[in-house]
C-alpha cells in the first residue's frame, strides 16, 4: 500500500463485450488497447482497489453493494451469446472491508444501501468485459455498486463521494472506474465488424462535445451538457456515470482520451484521469 | 424432428405428434391461439407464493393478484393447451427478437435487482418445433431474429414469473420470446414491430397445429417507490405510486372491460404516455396482435400494486365456447 490513500486514478470505459472479440473492428481493438492501458496506469499509480459503477448492473430500488468476496463464473450474455465475445469468465476479488464502509457511509446519507451476497449472482457483461481487460492478472480488488436507473444526479454523485471517503477510511488507494457507453444508436441488425460506425452524425457530434469538455477539464461545461447529451444522443443510462465521477472528485483534472469509436453503432470511449496529487490522510 | 418435450397424456399430446414440423411448408391441422393473458411478473408474486423452487421465503402478501392467478390456472387447465408462449421484457435483447430454442432450460436464476426475493431453480421444456417455426416465421416477416440455443443463458425473472404463476407445475411446454429493447438507453419497443411479431407468432402456431395460450409478461403503470420496506411483504405500505398512475390504469382497464380489443390500439400508447407503463416493452401489443385484436372485451381477473406499480391479470378469449378444451 502506498503512503496516501483515497483517489489516485480514474477511468471511463465501455461495457460492450465486442472489446473481447477475436476478430475485432478497428475501433473495438483501439478501445481494448485503451482499457488495457488503464490497467497499466492503475498499476503504476499503486491502486489497491478499483471502485466501480457499471451501467449494466442496473437496479431500481436503492443502491446495491456487492459483498460476495469472490464472485466467479461465466457470463453468457443474453444478446451476444452467439459470438466468441458473448462468453465472459470472471473471478473477482471483492474488497469487502471497503465495501462495507461504503455501504455504511451511503446509508448515513439517508440513502438505501443494500448488501448483495448470493451464490449464482449474475455479474453483468460490462463489469466482466472491463475486468477481463483492465486486470487480467487479478492484481486489484474491486468494490462494486449498482446503477439505479431512477436515481437523481445527486444520489449517484453521493455514491462516488462516499466510495472515495470509504477508501480513505480503510487506507486504500483507489482507481475509480465507470463502465458506460456514450450515444445509443445501436445498429438493429447483425453486422460484420468492418461495418461498424457511429449510427448518426449528430450523435457523433454530441459524443465529441462531451469528450472535449472532459479532456479539457471543463467540469461545468460537461455537467451542463449532460441533459442534452442524454436526450439528444440517448446516452447510456442518461450518462449517470458522469455523476459518479463528479462525486468522486475526478472531473476537476483534464482527462486523457485513450480511445473513441463505435461499438455496434453506439459511441464508446476510454478516458483516463491521473489524480494530480494523491489525496492524503485517512479519515479518523 | 424428434420429440424433445414430454406432454401430459391427452389431446395436447395427440396434436403435438402430428404434422410435418415445417413452419413455412404446407400447414397441417390448423393451430389456434385459444386465449391470451396479461400476466405480470414482479418477483414479489413468486416470493409471496413460497414455491419450493425459490430459495427465499416470505409470509405471503399480494394475495388478490395471486388469487387472480389461481383463477388463471384453473382456466388454463380447462383450455388444455399444447404450449404456453410468453413474451417477457426482462430477457432484454439489444439486437433483434430472440426465441429460446433450448430443449430443456435448467438452472438457477438469481435476479440482479431483487436477489433477496428471487433465486429460482427452473427446469422446464421448450416446444422446440414451434420455437424453430417461430424463428423462421419472424425472419420471413422481415424481423431481425435469432434462435437462442445456449443452455447457459440465464432465464430471466419476467419469463419465469409469468410462467410459474400461470402453471406452477411446469407441465406444459413453453416457447419464450425476448424483448427487443434496451433500458440502458432510452429505447422502447416499436409497437408497430410488435404487431408484426404478434402476427408472425400466430402464423407459426397455426402452421404447426398447436393449441396455444399466450402470456404477455407486463405490469401496467410502472413508476414505483425507490426504497424497499424492511419487510418486503408489508402490505400496510403497498399502495399506488400516485393517484394519477392509478387513474391511468383504471382508464385502460375500463377500456379492456367495456370495449373490443381493437380500442386498445390507441389506448395502450396513451396509457404508456400517462404512466410509463411497462407495456412499452411491447408484450401486450404482441399478445393482442397474435390474437388478431379480437372483437371481444377482456376479463379483468385482478388488480393490485407491487412496490407502487400497477398490475392486472386479464384474459382475452377470442372464441369463448368454441375453443373450450
Amino acid at each position: 500500500m502506498g503512503e496516501f490513500s483515497g483517489l489516485v486514478a480514474a477511468a471511463l470505459v465501455p461495457g460492450m463485450p465486442q472489446l473481447l472479440a477475436d476478430r475485432p473492428a478497428p475501433s473495438w481493438a483501439d478501445l481494448r488497447v485503451g482499457v488495457e492501458r488503464v490497467g497499466q496506469i492503475f498499476l503504476d499509480a499503486g491502486v489497491d482497489t478499483v471502485l466501480m459503477l457499471s451501467t449494466q448492473w442496473f437496479t431500481v430500488l436503492g443502491h446495491q453493494f456487492q459483498l460476495d468476496p469472490n464472485p466467479r463464473g461465466q457470463r453468457v450474455d443474453e444478446n451476444w451469446y452467439a459470438y466468441d465475445y458473448g462468453r465472459i469468465s470472471y473471478d473477482l476479488r471483492i474488497d469487502t472491508e471497503l465495501t462495507e464502509h461504503w455501504a455504511d457511509l451511503t446509508a448515513a446519507r439517508g440513502m438505501q444501501a443494500r448488501r448483495t451476497r448470493y451464490d449464482g449472482f449474475p455479474i453483468d457483461t460490462g463489469t466482466g468485459t472491463c475486468w477481463a481487460l483492465l486486470d487480467p492478472g487479478r492484481r486489484f480488488r474491486l468494490a462494486l455498486v449498482s446503477c439505479n436507473l431512477y436515481a437523481e444526479f445527486a444520489a449517484i454523485a453521493a455514491l462516488g463521494e462516499t466510495g472515495v471517503a470509504a477508501a480513505r477510511r480503510v487506507g486504500r488507494r483507489v482507481g475509480v472506474v465507470v463502465v458506460t457507453g456514450l450515444s445509443s444508436g445501436l445498429i438493429q441488425r447483425w453486422i460484420e465488424p468492418a461495418e461498424d460506425a457511429i449510427a448518426e452524425p449528430a450523435q457523433d457530434s454530441w459524443n465529441r462535445r462531451m469528450l472535449g469538455a472532459l479532456v479539457h477539464g471543463e467540469v461545468e461545461e460537461a455537467l451542463s451538457l449532460r441533459d442534452g447529451f442524454a436526450r439528444e444522443a440517448g446516452a447510456d443510462s442518461q450518462f449517470r456515470a458522469l455523476a459518479f465521477l463528479h462525486g468522486a472528485g475526478v472531473l476537476a483534472a483534464p482527462a486523457e482520451l485513450l480511445g473513441y469509436g463505435p461499438i455496434w453503432g453506439t459511441g464508446a470511449a476510454v478516458l483516463s484521469w491521473a489524480a494530480e496529487t494523491p489525496r492524503s490522510g485517512r479519515e479518523s | 424432428m424428434s420429440r424433445v418435450f414430454r406432454l401430459e397424456p391427452g389431446r395436447g399430446a395427440r396434436r403435438a405428434e402430428t404434422g410435418d414440423g415445417s413452419a413455412l411448408g404446407a400447414p397441417r391441422a390448423q393451430g389456434v391461439v385459444v386465449a391470451g393473458y396479461l400476466a405480470p411478473h414482479p418477483p414479489h408474486l413468486i416470493y409471496a407464493d413460497n414455491p419450493p423452487q425459490n430459495e427465499p421465503s416470505s409470509t405471503g402478501g399480494w394475495e388478490v393478484l395471486r388469487w387472480a392467478y389461481e383463477d388463471v390456472r384453473r382456466r388454463v387447465r380447462a383450455l388444455a393447451p399444447d404450449v404456453l408462449v410468453v413474451h417477457a421484457p426482462h430477457w432484454i435483447t439489444m439486437v433483434g427478437h430472440h426465441v429460446n430454442c433450448v430443449p430443456r432450460p435448467r438452472g438457477l436464476s438469481v435476479e440482479p435487482i431483487f436477489p433477496h426475493l428471487f433465486r429460482y431453480h427452473y427446469d422446464f421444456r421448450t416446444d422446440v418445433e414451434l420455437a424453430e417455426a417461430m424463428v423462421r416465421q419472424f425472419e420471413a416477416s422481415g424481423l431481425v431474429t435469432r434462435a437462442m440455443r445456449e443452455p447457459e443463458v440465464r432465464v430471466d425473472y419476467a419469463t419465469i414469473g409469468a410462467l410459474h404463476m400461470v402453471n406452477p407445475r411446469w407441465d406444459i411446454p413453453v416457447v419464450s420470446i425476448s424483448a427487443n429493447n434496451n433500458p440502458y438507453f432510452y429505447a422502447e419497443a416499436e409497437l408497430g414491430q410488435m404487431e408484426v411479431l404478434g402476427r408472425a407468432t400466430r402464423e407459426a402456431i397455426e402452421r404447426t397445429g398447436r393449441r396455444a395460450v399466450l402470456l404477455a409478461s407486463n405490469s401496467l403503470s410502472h413508476l414505483h417507490f425507490d426504497r424497499e420496506n424492511e419487510l418486503p411483504e408489508d402490505m400496510a405500505r403497498e399502495y399506488p405510486y400516485s393517484n394519477d398512475q392509478y387513474r391511468a390504469d383504471m382508464r385502460l382497464l375500463e377500456t379492456v372491460r367495456r370495449k373490443p380489443s381493437s380500442a386498445l390500439r390507441t389506448a395502450i400508447p396513451e396509457h404508456i404516455a400517462a404512466s410509463e407503463a411497462e407495456t412499452k416493452s411491447g408484450s401486450l401489443t404482441w399478445l393482442l396482435a397474435a390474437l388478431d385484436w379480437p372483437d371481444v372485451t377482456g376479463d379483468v381477473l385482478g388488480y393490485g400494486t407491487i412496490i407502487g406499480t400497477g398490475n392486472a391479470v386479464v384474459e382475452w378469449r377470442p372464441n369463448r365456447g368454441a375453443d373450450d378444451g
